[in-house]
């Protein structure tokens, strides 16, 4: 017989209990509305909007993100260079701090001030517009997505890329032909985490872009809205499709195996 | 196991700690008065408050979930007085605290020359407006447009409907839109000051609210629920509204 193990069992209960929460706590997402109330709900005009504002522009953020995050991973995880500490970390302090106040931060750059005021003439008037939206998941999203890209650069063998370069690639060319397809799992889970992370970005477009009824309306904000307004309905169901996108999202990200 | 065990009695003695209190909801926009009521309070009474901010909509959709509250304290008497009809609030608590006055809050320096409600309605001037279905002053705000003929014109000019009227507040004072309806209690805040400045709006064309309070009708405690009522409507509570730039509804 073995012999009992206080330790593991107390690690393992404490697991299980935590466990058993979260699924109490989700599936009563699931089990509090009724059916045809969601599927009303669903495509009533603000959800209608709202949905597709969150998919559009969360899509413009995640490939936004993908593309900075790329080259900024890899420089990260290939290249020394002076301050490189202090860069490291100044990129990922937004996953520290609250939304809110990366929000409030990207408002007073982009508020009321000459580069503001610069875009603006450009055509981009980043606050309290669409353009707001995607900017504050944009900023939210990028340092998750360079974390995944550096930690899947740092284990792509450099030994390979040696060994493309002394085979004749040039450094752009064993980056495309050789690290990138290697990278290849990685960049789908960077790309499906960013998708997630922007359509579920709260804080920081409440404060940048607002939060304006059917506006500037993404999920989370249709939730928090119809939650002021007493709607429960309406914010079960944008509860509900949130977390339909971040199982399918975990989903994918399991399936590529890419430790994040 | 020990573990264990130490983890469900603390969360006994806290389950304990919470039956005591005292739960209060209060429009966002009360802060400053209602935390300098709750140190009093808590030092008077052997009592903690756990004191809710959030839009008036908010607390009211919160009662309509089920939620209770021992006080109740919105930015406008509706609230109230549709509490009392659904029974969430005791009829004969309610009374009247301080009135609530909008204002045209612009920033420092006025930059778009706003010296009455007609100027918001101006092309190309931008406002920020209270979301109708949100807090009090949004509501106010949207009747206030729609009794001066002003609703049309004002629609393409809000930017931004803010859910609370905090927001509001820091939009002004950041300059990132030229004026907003605010309450001008609100504005007497340190954080406005000499960030914006206030264009009063003429009783005519106003439309001048007031703060109620009242005693929620399945109040664990309530007794300690109306010595709290009665403390923000009593003399010493006056001085204390007025101080933070709410005039009392006797004057």
């Amino acid at each position: 017989m073995q012999r009992i193990n206080p330790f593991k069992i107390i690690l393992v209960t404490i697991s299980l209990i935590v466990t058993g929460i979260l699924v109490l706590a989700v599936g009563s997402l699931f089990l509090v509305p009724t059916w045809s109330d969601v599927w009303t709900n669903l495509f009533s005009k603000e959800m209608q909007f709202s949905l597709q504002l969150t998919l559009w522009t969360g899509g413009i953020s995640a490939s936004l993100v993908l593309l900075f995050a790329l080259p900024i991973g890899y420089t990260l995880s290939r290249f020394d260079f002076p301050g490189k500490g202090l860069a490291k970390t100044i990129m990922d302090l937004p996953i520290a701090f609250p939304e809110l106040v990366l929000g409030l931060c990207l408002l007073l750059v982009f508020g009321n001030t000459p580069l503001g005021k610069g875009l603006e003439k450009l055509g981009f008037q980043v606050v309290f517009s669409k353009t707001g939206v995607v900017v504050a998941q944009f900023f939210t999203a990028l340092p998750y997505a360079i974390r995944i890209m550096k930690s899947t650069f740092d284990y792509v063998p450099q030994r390979l890329e040696f060994v493309s370069r002394s085979l004749g690639y040039s450094s752009f060319e064993t980056f495309r032909k050789v690290t990138l397809p290697l990278a290849r799992n990685g960049i789908l889970a960077a790309a499906v985490i960013s998708f997630a992370r922007c359509i579920g970005t709260f804080g920081t477009v409440l404060i940048l872009a607002g939060g304006t009824y059917m506006k500037t309306e993404t999920l989370p904000i249709t939730l928090y809205l119809n939650m002021s307004y007493g709607n429960m309905g309406m914010a079960l169901t944008s509860g509900v499709i949130l977390v339909l996108v971040s199982f399918i999202a975990i989903f994918i990200v399991e399936k590529t195996e890419v430790g994040v | 196991m020990r573990l264990l065990l130490a983890l469900l009695m603390t969360m006994c003695v806290m389950g304990t700690g919470w039956a005591g209190n005292l739960k209060i909801y209060s429009g966002a926009g009360l802060i400053k008065p209602m935390e300098e009521f709750r140190g009093n309070f808590e030092k008077t009474h052997d009592v903690q408050l756990d004191i809710h901010y959030g839009s008036s909509g908010e607390l009211f959709g919160l009662l309509g979930m089920g939620q209770t509250c021992d006080v109740l304290i919105p930015g406008a008497a509706k609230y109230t007085e549709d509490a009392v009809k659904n029974g969430w609030i005791e009829k004969g608590s309610v009374h009247r605290l301080v009135k609530h006055i909008p204002v045209i809050a612009v920033p420092a320096g006025n930059p778009a020359g706003i010296h009455a409600l007609e100027d918001l309605a101006r092309p190309g001037v931008k406002l920020a407006m209270g979301d109708p279905k949100g807090p009090a002053i949004g509501r106010v705000a949207n009747k206030i447009f729609k009794k001066n003929g002003l609703a049309k014109r004002i629609k393409p000019n809000v930017q931004v409907l803010a859910p609370t009227v905090n927001q509001l507040l820091i939009y002004v004072a950041l300059g990132q839109v030229d004026a907003a309806l605010i309450w001008g209690d609100l504005v007497t805040w340190a954080e406005g000051k000499g960030k914006l400045e206030v264009v009063d709006i003429p009783a005519s064309q106003n439309m001048i609210k007031t703060i109620p309070t009242g005693v929620g009708s399945s109040s664990a405690s309530p007794e300690m629920a109306h010595a709290f009522n009665d403390y923000i409507g009593s003399a010493e509570g006056m001085a204390i509204w007025k101080k933070h730039g709410f005039a009392p509804c006797s004057e």
